[in-house]
């Protein structure tokens, strides 16, 4: 399964709000979830953020979990207008954020798998230089199509 | 208490479970995100906690199921059972007022809301 085919362009949010962490990061919620689905996934994230920030270091953060909310594999995205704190590994500010929510039962391990390839392909995003590049949703999909193609060639 | 709040309570559960078992995955330990022990200590005691909150029987109910299976809730999806993938009698797919458990496996049912 390749990431660029989860991820769908109402879901990726180029011109997000800067804010507060965790406000941002329930701004993306609610792009996938609304109500009390939302609160319980919000719950679940802080949590997993509390065990340690999810900022990998040169403005990227990936924030996840599974929940019972969900019952596929659901990705956002979001890119703040300005960079915001986030309390990364680097202590640098975020300005790409993956959210990625898991069903609790997910056959084939497609969660960590697919986490483990976030995060792959956003350390490409970040030695490429390309976390500011795209303009639309579309181009964002294409870019990650793009990456994830150059990663499998290189293998 | 009402159904709602022991609701609510056994799914922040249940994701937590789920959440502190993840962190324990060679697979997932493999990826490189922080983790720091102490915190993991102070959420294994939020879940203590939350536990404590539920209903009593309730709680021993899911206490069980979780020693047994490792995830205690199933959703429900078509009809089915997804802890056991079994199909579920008819007379239960009527969303009920509290708590029900398969008659084939035993798990908690979790019927998301469409
Ligand atoms: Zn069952």
């Amino acid at each position: 399964m390749n990431l660029a085919s989860l991820l769908s362009k109402d879901r990726i949010t180029l011109s997000l709000k800067p804010g507060k962490k965790n406000k941002v990061i329930e701004d993306l919620v609610y792009t996938i979830k609304q109500g009390v689905d939302a609160e319980l996934i919000l719950s679940t994230l802080l949590k997993r953020e509390e065990l340690g920030s999810t900022g990998i270091g040169k403005a990227i953060a990936i924030p996840h979990c599974r929940s019972l909310a969900v019952d596929k594999l659901e990705i956002a995205v979001g890119r703040t207008t300005k960079p915001i704190k986030f309390n990364a590994i680097d202590k640098k500010p975020v300005s790409l954020i993956f959210l990625i929510i898991a069903p609790p039962q997910d056959p084939g391990n497609q969660y960590l798998i697919t986490l483990g390839k976030i995060v792959q392909i956003a350390k490409e995003l970040i030695k490429k230089k390309l976390i500011g590049k795209s303009q639309t949703p579309e181009e964002f999909i294409t870019l990650i199509d793009q990456v994830e193609k150059g990663l499998k060639k290189g293998k | 208490m009402s159904t709602e709040i022991v609701e609510m309570h056994l799914k922040l559960l249940f994701d937590l479970d789920n959440l502190l078992n993840d962190m324990d995955e060679p697979t997932y330990k493999k990826i490189g995100f922080k983790v720091e022990e102490q915190e993991k200590q102070s959420l294994i005691k939020t879940r203590t906690d939350l536990l404590k909150k539920l209903p009593r029987e309730t709680a021993d109910i899911y206490e069980r199921l979780r020693k047994r299976y490792q995830r205690a809730i199933a959703p429900v999806d078509n009809g089915f059972c997804f802890g056991c993938f079994q199909r579920l009698p008819t007379q239960l797919l009527a969303r009920s007022e509290k708590i029900i458990t398969c008659p084939n496996c035993g798990r908690i049912l979790y019927w998301r809301k469409k």
